[in-house]
């Protein structure tokens, strides 16, 4: 069963004065994230990321196509005791403590004073909220904030978390927290939807990763899976540096020195690299390894999103023809 | 049911915690305790003039309180997008309103029982000041008067009435114009006598009968006002409470149906 | 409670394509039903009322400085309420036939209204009128109605109709025909004044007080009026006049019909059999004038002319 499915999900908002001009937020997203998962949700400032994550928590109703959680419609109001959401920008009611705010999350789940008394100090404990847990949240700052919004977004053991742009507004330290607790969440079973416009936060935590761009899909899988191009090989080689360099040298974009006696070697794609590595063995020189470079996540999307804007663009030109 | 109070709860603690509140409860409090100055001022009517008082600042601070309240709790809730973290919990959109109305009638009954505590207290300090028999003569009605409990009981209905008002208008419109309308509808509450009578000045029956059926349909504040009444020792009756508090029941919820039904299909963006 | 918690089922399908028309429907129907109790719960508790405290406001009246203190910057407005209040005070107690003592109030409300308002000019001219006439029509206070209307020449010196109006009081009420000219004299002597209020005044000085004079006067307000109330009350003033005279022509065929038969006619049948009549004689609102049993002629009670104004206050030109 999957943790969250997405079904031509479309939202469209009417701007404007006399709410004349149409924006389509989302376009039909299917989408089905299995559970376990930790998917990266990605896309560009304005992709539609927090309008489907409003969608799937019913802050907004979608003009057509419709999403489960956990096999449930979302409008399905039980469904909310097993996830957690931490909006983007969080804030809370500025006059009480995160310590209030906490144990009233819990009443809202229906807990004893008890259980939100232990939860509260739990989830506080988790984030790393310490003395700070009985001052007024309008005295916290803005990552003290995130984390409070993390330990709500978890008090209630959620199987399924989703975070909407969880990274920003952090400063390097806070973003690394954040990347340790999506891995922990994962290695607890749960699954995680986060969105991002940061690639490289979402390529050290994600197993599967959607690419969203103007309202649309643009790929979706697991990140073993995406099709990521091989730009470049690289070869680490032992042996005395001055036969590496005469060997290599010409074929590689560059040499390193890495160690004593190991160099490393940036192969363009082509022409294969086998040839020189066999040459290279001929020499007395011991290839270490081989390993392709495959491009990053970033150059993925920036790929991918520019074959959609180019696909639209020539769809345009057709449809003009 | 138990979520509501919950949120009731939170509610009436941000209100408690909210320095404008306790400036307009101080300020009624401070008058109810100024009025005897006041009261020397007009011989023999002492007593009076501290009830007209502590009454009046019960029902314009309540009034105050409602509406500046009122129409921030949802508006602002919405707008500083506190709400997010809060309907992403299991909590329908409905308890939510009613949760937020249910605090501001607790915050609005809280202010009103620590002002009417103000006024009893500057009242039996005032028999006790000035000697209970002296007073007596001047007016037939006790001093500490149980019956000054009707017009607060009263004042509550009436406030609570234009909180759902505040309330309601707050779900669909901007906070500055909810405050507008709100207050255009405590006045034109007000009015509901005048336009009753219209026809004893108007010959048209169109305007007349329109005014009259305007006259019934909007809830009419005046008659929630038995301040004089009480404070002259007029009796008024368990019937005329009872109708008036149901019909002020009646049109609370007919304020708050349209504000869950609103709030329920709005997107919150 | 049970269509809430109908509703709540609905609430839950939410998701796209759910019938939200449907519960709009219900919330509207709800709240329609709503209203209409509330409105009909307000219309008891105001039959619970009605021998209660009486509407807001008229129960007692605050003193005229302290509501203009209390006014702020809104004297105009709050001038209106009390003008209106006043109205209804009258209009009710008139109509409840009360007595001057319901009309307590009256002066109260105006004194109010004209001090918020220095220069409402209905609040003083109408004012007057409900203030001098006696009960059960006004609350019989000619004094205070002058009073008032000094109040707006204090305010609006050159305001002829104030004087007029004075004039009017001082003749129609007080009967003091002398004051009436001196004072209709004073308002042709106001700049820019009609003609008409110069010969007023020499007619009121000369013929004194009678029909004649009366009907002058009375139709010179009817036309000159600017307000329909005025010129209402103007003709009903006439038509009172002229059933006066009415009453006195039949009064006389009826005291010939006695003389010539030494019994007082039971009924106008009785003269219209005998010849003196040819039908039953009208009023000008055309309301039957009724004969009393010892053969006195007087105005139905159901005719808007009763009361008459007492002869005493018009007397009748001798006959002949």
């Amino acid at each position: 069963m999957s943790a969250v499915r997405l079904r031509e999900l479309s939202k469209t908002f009417h701007t404007g004065f006399w709410r004349t001009r149409v924006h389509r937020a989302l376009d039909a997203v299917s989408l089905d994230v299995p559970r376990g998962a930790v998917l990266g949700y990605l896309g560009p400032n304005g992709a539609g990321k927090t309008t489907t994550l409003r969608l799937l928590m019913q802050l907004v109703h979608p003009t057509s196509g419709g999403a489960e959680i956990l096999g449930r419609p979302v409008g399905d109001v039980g469904v909310r005791r097993r996830i957690g959401f931490l909006p983007e920008a969080v804030r809370f009611h500025d006059t009480c403590t995160a310590e209030e705010f906490l144990e009233y999350v819990g009443g809202l789940f229906g807990y004893t004073v008890a259980e939100r008394r232990r939860r509260a100090a739990l989830g506080l404990d988790r984030v790393g909220i310490g003395a700070d847990r009985r001052r007024r949240l309008r005295t916290y700052s803005r990552g003290m904030l995130q984390r409070v919004g993390i330990a709500q977004a978890l008090l209630n053991d959620p199987e399924v978390v989703f975070l909407d742009e969880p990274m920003t507004g952090l400063d390097p330290l806070g973003r690394r927290e954040v990347r340790d607790l999506v891995l922990a969440l994962r290695e607890e079973g749960r699954t995680v939807f986060f969105s991002s416009h940061i690639l490289n936060d979402a390529e050290a935590v994600c197993s599967h990763v959607a690419i969203l761009n103007r309202g649309r899909l643009v790929a979706s899988g697991r990140v073993g899976d995406l099709d990521l191009r091989v730009r470049s090989w690289e070869l680490v080689a032992a042996g005395p540096g001055e036969s590496v360099q005469a060997v290599g040298g010409a074929a590689a974009r560059w040499v390193t020195r890495i160690a004593d006696g190991r160099y490393a070697l940036e192969l363009p794609v082509e022409p294969s690299p086998e040839a020189l590595a066999a040459e290279l063995a001929q020499r007395g020189i011991q290839i270490v390894s081989l390993h392709p470079r495959r491009e990053t996540l970033e150059d993925y999307f920036l790929r991918r999103v520019a074959e959609a804007a180019a696909a639209a663009i020539s769809d345009d030109e057709a449809e003009c023809a | 049911m138990r979520v509501i109070c919950t949120i009731a709860r939170q509610v009436l603690r941000g209100a408690v915690r909210n320095r404008v509140v306790y400036a307009a409860m101080l300020l009624a409090v401070g008058l109810a305790v100024a009025a005897p100055m006041a009261g020397r001022l007009t011989p023999g009517q002492d007593v009076k003039v501290v009830k007209d008082l502590s009454l009046a600042a019960c029902n314009l601070c309540g009034l105050f309180v409602v509406v500046f309240l009122g129409i921030r709790l949802v508006a602002r809730e919405v707008e500083q997008r506190t709400v997010d973290t809060l309907l992403s919990k299991p909590i329908r959109r409905y308890e939510f309103v009613l949760g937020q109305y249910c605090g501001l009638a607790a915050t609005l009954a809280l202010a009103l029982t620590v002002m009417t505590i103000a006024m009893y207290v500057v009242l039996g300090a005032a028999a006790w000041w000035r000697g209970v028999p002296g007073l007596a003569s001047v007016a037939p009605v006790p001093v500490a008067d149980p019956a000054l409990l009707k017009a607060v009981l009263l004042i509550f209905v009436q406030l609570a009435v234009v909180g759902a008002a505040a309330l309601c208008l707050s779900t669909f419109s901007s906070p500055v114009l909810a405050a507008v309308s709100t207050c255009g509808l405590y006045v034109a509450g007000h009015f509901g006598g005048e336009l009753r009578n219209l026809d004893e000045v108007v010959d048209s029956r169109f305007v007349t009968s329109l005014a009259a059926g305007l006259s019934y349909v909007l809830p009419d504040l005046a008659a929630f006002d038995v301040k004089a009444a009480v404070v002259h020792g007029q009796p008024v009756t368990a019937g005329y409470m009872v109708l008036t508090a149901a019909s002020g029941a009646a049109y609370i919820l007919a304020f708050l149906v349209p504000a869950l039904v609103i709030f329920t299909r709005r997107d919150l963006l | 409670m049970s269509r809430l918690r109908g509703g709540a089922s609905v609430f839950e399908r939410g998701g796209a394509g759910s019938p939200l028309w449907g519960r709009t429907d219900a919330a509207v129907v709800a709240t329609i039903l709503l209203v209409t109790f509330g409105a009909a719960l307000q219309v008891a508790r105001d039959r619970e009322t009605v021998d209660g405290p009486a509407p807001p406001g008229i129960r007692s009246v605050p003193p005229a400085d302290l509501v203009q203190r209390a006014a702020l910057s809104f004297e105009a407005v709050l001038a209106d309420l009390y003008w209106i209040r006043a109205v209804q005070h009258y209009g009710r107690t008139r109509l409840s036939g009360g007595g001057a003592r319901e009309y307590a109030l009256l002066h109260p409300l105006l004194d109010v209204a004209t001090t918020l308002d220095p220069r409402f000019d209905a609040a003083y001219r109408l004012g007057a009128v409900f203030l001098a006439e006696p009960p059960p029509g006004g609350a019989g206070r000619p004094d205070l109605a002058i009073a008032l209307l000094q109040k707006g020449l204090a305010s609006v010196p050159d305001r002829w109709q104030y004087l007029q109006d004075i004039g009017f009081i001082h003749y129609w009420w007080l009967r003091d025909r002398d004051d009436a000219a001196r004072w209709f004299q004073r308002a042709a002597d106001v700049p820019g004044a009609p003609w008409w209020l110069r010969f007023l005044a020499a007619t009121t000085m000369t013929e004194g007080g009678d029909r004649a004079g009366a009907r002058a006067l009375w139709r010179l307000v009817r036309d000159a009026a600017g307000d329909s109330w005025m010129r209402e009350e103007a003709a009903r003033r006439l038509a009172q006049i002229e059933a006066l005279d009415a009453l006195d022509r039949y009064q006389r065929t009826v005291d010939r019909f006695r003389v010539r038969t030494g019994r007082a006619p039971r009924s106008w049948q009785d003269l219209l059999a005998a010849g003196d009549l040819s039908e039953v004689p009208v009023d000008p609102t055309g309301t039957a004038y009724e004969l009393t049993p010892f053969g006195a002629v007087t105005v139905s009670p159901r005719s808007v002319l009763t009361p008459l104004p007492d002869s005493g206050a018009l007397p009748a030109r001798p006959a002949g």
